[in-house]
């Protein structure tokens, strides 16, 4: 039983780290309608980020500052800020389907930067031996994990009450003002590509916050865990769980990572020892289905947007 | 009905098979994790690599079993992800309760898979295929706490007999063109400070990224300072590309080739007459009866020869792991680590492939005899960091057809990595 508990622990950790990311997803694309298919590009840079800052010194590599992991993840998250910011001010001005190709491109060129600039991101080698924060005040990795497990879910917590205050202020009313009709809101006397721009870059930031804690998780950072798939994944966390919604957002996360993963284990459990070889298959066959179905049956998510209206209004 | 039928008849056929090894051993069962591509990028070799593992948990059941239970193999795919095969490992070792993961593939999969899960879970992990020196470095810094081996020789001592090949040759200036990836980044390196310490230059270092339609401005760069020969770090087909381009644009026919480019599409697609002054290294694990022993195995059970990437060393990695388990006597993580050396080094009965050395070694183990496991991959001796070394054969093309030109036993490959750090 003990063993389950430990998984579960371990399994919220990287699903809510992911809840965090695809809050930052819901802001720019639930709220505000803006198309980024690059979420991997700022989650990998504010990865990045907090591993040079934290991480050990080492001859060959630029990075190595062995600073303390807070100041590590802040850094991170101000370089996704400025990362964003020189994106969305390049960008922004594009729509829908030109915006997604846009930055799924500068996603990649981030993962090939990261896969070339050795001197800085140990190249195709990743950087290893990064600091867990606290870790040896903990006497068993079980422990530890539950204490991580409350850090990420004190941080997604924050995450999500800010951005519920933010969504139901003034602020909030206006990015989907802009969603729905951008031309309309510019009559009012708004600064669309401003709000846009704000919302695009508070967005990236969350996905730099999201990728600090996930390498102070994992202890190690390399291109691979930047592919194109993991923004597939969000995404489809996102839809799934209901697009601007931020509670979907969380349930998304944390319901499409448990398809993801735990398919993989109920079909090693059922399957007998001569078709292990063949689970792996099955077991992609079986998520693309379920999001499917998912879809068919709850088109707008699993918890779809609320009716928002002032609380002034009434 | 029909398909059920079939399907209970063939599985009833299954235990009738099994029941003699069920018989011997208790009811309980170990369970032997492997976290490996089946799907994704590299899912064409990872299948094979699966079998690898099953087949060594197979004959030692057949044996009798580990540690007076039954091994029970499970299988758990990454998709070539990082964060999947993560995942996968952690319900390996929490809820599945298995001592041992064998994997992964990749080394950006392996390498968060030990730093998260494995070493922190006490648990030992054995990689079959993941090649990177970052393990080596994170072991000599204290990271791995002795839980890390890997069956597959890094690129270190490849860098260092292609190094010596050079020298050999009498090349004084060589460029460099390699794969831009964990491979091709450390045999290169590990090439350069070799070469560079025996007294050669290396005149350029060109990384190139894969499938691209053409290396010429690579192939440009890597031709600045006049280099007398150059060594390509290639996968065959971009291997293939880049050569062509190199050689149109006038450069040096004083080949040296790695590992990955001994196949006949390469030369085929480079034209052999431009090979004729090519020497290239590989991994060799063609000979002794260890690796026949192997070899027939797999034969009987695949009904084809075990040519692939990983499957000498998978099997390795799981027969190591459950002989050490044996020795160890119980499923215990820190007690098979500590195992692992026991069964490989020293003077005990050399012990082979199948379930016949598995038996025997079952015995002697019982008897409180040493052994020592010669396996798939020939004799197998871990150092410090988890890692081992590995015969070499240079290879060369002969007549349009690729030949062996001769062989670098473990003894060798070790006197002149010794000879080099001096």
């Amino acid at each position: 039983m003990s063993g389950y508990i430990a998984y579960l622990v371990f399994f919220l950790i990287v699903a809510l780290t992911y809840s965090i990311v695809v809050m930052g997803l819901n802001l720019q694309w639930g709220f505000t309608g803006l198309f980024n298919a690059g979420v991997v590009g700022f989650f990998a840079i504010g990865a990045y980020g907090t591993a040079v800052l934290t991480g050990p010194d080492r001859a060959e590599l630029i990075g190595g500052f062995g600073l303390p992991f807070p100041v590590g993840v802040i850094g991170g998250m101000i370089l996704s800020t400025l990362a964003a910011l020189v994106v969305g001010l390049a960008t922004l001005r594009l729509r829908e389907e030109y915006l997604a190709i846009s930055t799924f491109g500068i996603a990649i060129s981030i993962q090939l930067v990261a896969l070339n600039f050795d001197t800085l991101t140990g190249g195709a080698q990743g950087l290893t031996g990064i600091p867990r924060p606290l870790f040896a005040t903990f006497g068993s990795p079980g422990a530890y994990n539950l204490f991580y497990l409350g850090l990420v879910a004190t941080v997604a917590a924050v995450v999500y009450f800010g951005l519920q205050a933010a969504l139901h202020s003034p602020w909030g009313r206006l990015l989907k003002a802009i969603r729905e009709d951008e031309t309309a809101a510019a009559s009012l006397g708004k600064n669309p590509a401003m709000v846009r721009l704000q919302a695009f870059v508070l967005g990236s930031t969350l996905m730099g916050l999201a990728g600090g804690l996930y390498v102070g998780f994992i202890g190690y950072v390399s291109p691979m865990d930047f592919l194109p798939i993991l923004t597939f994944q969000i995404w489809a966390m996102l839809i799934v769980g209901g697009s601007g919604n931020n509670r979907g957002a969380i349930v998304g996360a944390v319901g499409v990572w448990a398809l993801w993963t735990m398919s993989g284990f109920a079909i090693s459990r059922l399957l007998p020892v001569e078709y292990q070889s063949q689970g792996g298959a099955i077991q992609v066959i079986i998520i693309g289905l379920l999001i499917v179905l998912t879809l068919l049956f709850r088109p707008r998510g699993l918890i779809g947007e609320a009716q928002s209206v002032s609380r002034h209004v009434s | 009905m029909k398909k059920m039928l079939l399907s209970s008849v063939f599985g009833l056929g299954l235990m009738a098979g099994a029941m003699p090894a069920a018989a011997q051993t208790a009811s309980c069962e170990i369970p032997v994790g492997a976290v490996l591509s089946i799907t994704g990028s590299i899912a064409a070799i990872g299948k094979a690599i699966g079998d690898a593992g099953q087949l060594a948990v197979d004959q030692f059941n057949e044996a009798g079993g580990v540690a007076g239970c039954t091994a029970k193999y499970v299988l758990r795919d990454d998709q070539g992800s990082p964060n999947v095969g993560v995942d996968a490992a952690k319900t390996l070792v929490e809820i599945e309760k298995a001592p041992i993961v064998l994997g992964a593939i990749q080394s950006g999969v392996t390498m968060p898979i030990l730093t998260s899960v494995t070493v922190p879970g006490k648990v030992v992990q054995i990689s079959c295929c993941s090649s990177a020196p970052s393990f080596t470095q994170l072991a000599q810094e204290g990271g791995t706490d002795g839980y890390w081996f890997r069956t597959l020789p890094t690129d270190r001592p490849q860098g260092v007999v292609m190094a010596n090949i050079a020298k050999a040759k009498d090349y004084k200036k060589i460029a460099v063109i390699y794969v831009n990836s964990d491979y091709g980044v450390s045999l290169a390196r590990s090439f350069k400070a070799s070469f560079e310490k025996l007294g050669g230059t290396v005149t350029s270092m060109t990384a190139y990224n894969q499938e691209q339609a053409s290396y010429r401005a690579e192939v440009n760069s890597a031709m600045q300072g006049d280099p007398d020969s150059l060594f390509l770090i290639a996968f065959p087909a971009d291997g293939a590309t880049a050569l062509r381009e190199w050689i149109s644009f006038g450069g040096t026919q004083n080949l040296l080739l790695s590992n990955a480019l001994r196949a006949d599409e390469f030369v085929k697609s480079v034209g052999a007459k431009f090979l004729t002054n090519a020497v290239g290294i590989d991994n060799a694990q063609t000979e002794g009866p260890s690796v026949e022993a192997f070899n027939k195995a797999w034969e009987a059970k695949f009904g084809q020869a075990p040519n692939g990437p990983g499957l000498h060393t998978m099997y390795d990695a799981a027969a190591v792991a459950l002989l050490a388990m044996e020795k160890a006597g119980k499923p215990d993580g820190t007690a098979i680590r500590d195992n692992i050396r026991e069964i490989t080094q020293g003077d005990g009965e050399v012990i082979y492939p199948g379930p016949e050395g598995f038996k025997k070694a079952k015995e002697l183990i019982k008897a409180g005899k040493p052994i020592r496991y010669e396996g798939a991959t020939g004799p197998i001796s871990f150092d410090a960091n988890g890692d081992v070394t590995g015969p070499y054969l240079i290879w060369g093309v002969a007549d349009g057809k690729l030949t062996t030109v001769e062989t670098w036993d473990k003894m060798r490959v070790a006197d002149a990595i010794a000879e080099l750090d001096k």
